[in-house]
């Protein structure tokens, strides 16, 4: 919390900076004007990633699942150890902003010694409406996702990337 | 205190994460304003600022979204524009396209638009996407890295936040309708939906009311809706608290009004039973 609302002044600041270079020129005739313009904003943040951790595969293809929740359900055949977590977007902004988000379907995982596997990813929500209140500041969505894994798939590290977004209209 | 144990919890998850696979970069963004409307050819800025603790490659671009009659936006490819969106992309310039950002610095964006002559009266827009960009996973991290017996998975978002670059060519107008209202029940929690429908040269935009008729209160207010040419109608559909949802259930009023940075006139105004 109190992370949010120091950057949000760090931003206040900025902004007037940037508008008080706007108005330097005036500002030497010793006048005191004082400008600030407060633009709408919008900030996310990403708190946690989606992590299906460590999976030791079987001999029949399997999948891994982490639901948007953060629940992990281990497909037969398979070992999964580690913490899994879902990926967790917070967004901040005016309040009772509507803001939509999603992103790519899928993701390729390529390994780091050959192989590759896909996720399908599975979004929270697809808008998310901001709520500035008692307790609460802005929004958040969660991507949880399905991992399928082959018989006795290469081991390795897998990595790969996926596109989110933050939508104002 | 509820709020700081669940920040807690995020801190403890973030520290776990960090501990197993090395986390790329952070990328976390501020932009301001929300939206531009640009008409004639003065050009504004947009605020860029790197909220993460690290610095971060911010990537600037622009792309199309079309309204669904969900209320989505369904980004399309650049070879499948029409005609219109091709000029949209092509007379909005901005600068820089690129930028690396110590932590906590402002970087402005400068929007123009150059529309071109004899273009035919209407709306035209892109969404600006702002996103960082990944740093390169360093060879000798993935090289140290023992081949264990699991499988060890690694993803990356590459999140980022657009918004509507609009420019305004001609004298447009524009009227919005609301329809039928009513309360669903999903999966992912329930809703209050309704159909908004849209006549005229440009988008309508605006801010939501739902209120009880007698009750000063408002039962739910949302704002930035917007419909866009592309679509004569679409689905409204907010996510509702339970509870919400059943006191939604009803007469209610329901207004849409313009933003309040340009008075917030009312576009349109009904009474619905809500289901």
């Amino acid at each position: 919390m109190r992370k949010f609302g120091m950057k949000r002044a760090l931003l206040g600041a900025a902004i007037a900076v940037l508008a008080m270079n706007a108005s330097a020129a005036q500002a030497a005739s010793a006048t005191g004007t004082a400008t600030a313009k407060i633009l709408r904003q919008i900030t996310l943040t990403k708190t946690s990633d989606l992590q299906y951790a460590t999976i030791i595969s079987g001999a029949t293809p399997s999948t891994v699942t982490v639901s948007p929740a953060g629940a992990a359900n281990c497909g037969a055949g398979l070992t999964c150890t580690g913490t899994t977590t879902a990926a967790n977007f917070d967004i901040q902004g005016t309040n009772n902003a509507v803001v939509l988000v999603g992103g790519d379907p899928s993701v390729t995982l390529n390994g780091s010694l050959g192989g590759s596997m896909t996720s399908t990813l599975t979004y929270s929500a697809t808008s998310v409406t901001l709520t500035n209140g008692p307790g609460t500041t802005g929004g958040s969505f969660q991507v949880g996702g399905t991992l399928s894994v082959g018989a006795n798939q290469a081991s390795g590290d897998y990595s790969g990337t996926f596109n989110v977004t933050a939508n104002y209209q | 205190m509820f709020r700081f144990l669940k920040g807690f919890g995020l801190l403890t998850a973030a520290a776990l994460g960090a501990a197993a696979p090395p986390a790329l970069a952070a990328g976390d963004l501020l932009v301001a304003p929300t939206r531009v409307i640009l008409d004639g050819s003065r050009g504004t800025e947009v605020v860029l600022n790197n909220i993460g603790s690290e610095p971060a490659t911010y990537r600037i671009s622009l792309e199309i979204k079309r309204m669904t009659a969900e209320g989505g936006l369904d980004e399309i490819a650049e070879e499948n524009v029409t005609v219109a969106e091709r000029a949209a992309l092509d007379m909005i310039v901005f600068s820089p396209r690129r930028v690396t950002l110590p932590p906590n610095q402002p970087q402005v964006v400068r929007v123009g638009v150059r529309v071109p002559e004899g273009l035919p009266p209407g709306e035209y827009r892109a969404h600006m996407l702002f996103r960082s960009v990944p740093d390169a996973v360093p060879a000798e991290a993935v090289a140290a890295k023992s081949a264990g017996a699991g499988v060890s998975i690694a993803l990356t978002p590459i999140y980022g936040i657009t918004i509507p670059v609009i420019v305004r060519v001609g004298a447009l107008g524009a009227e919005a309708s609301i329809g039928e209202a009513w309360v669903s029940q999903g999966a992912d929690g329930s809703a209050f939906n309704f159909d908004l429908s849209r006549t005229g040269g440009r988008s309508v935009y605006g801010d939501i009311e739902v209120t009880r008729p007698g009750v000063s209160e408002p039962l739910l207010v949302a704002r930035g809706v917007a419909v866009y040419p592309e679509v004569g109608a679409r689905k409204v559909s907010l996510r509702v608290p339970d509870e919400l949802a059943a006191k939604l259930k009803g007469p209610v009023r329901i207004r849409y009004s313009e933003d309040r940075e340009i008075g917030g006139g009312t576009i349109d105004e009904a009474d619905r039973m809500v289901k």
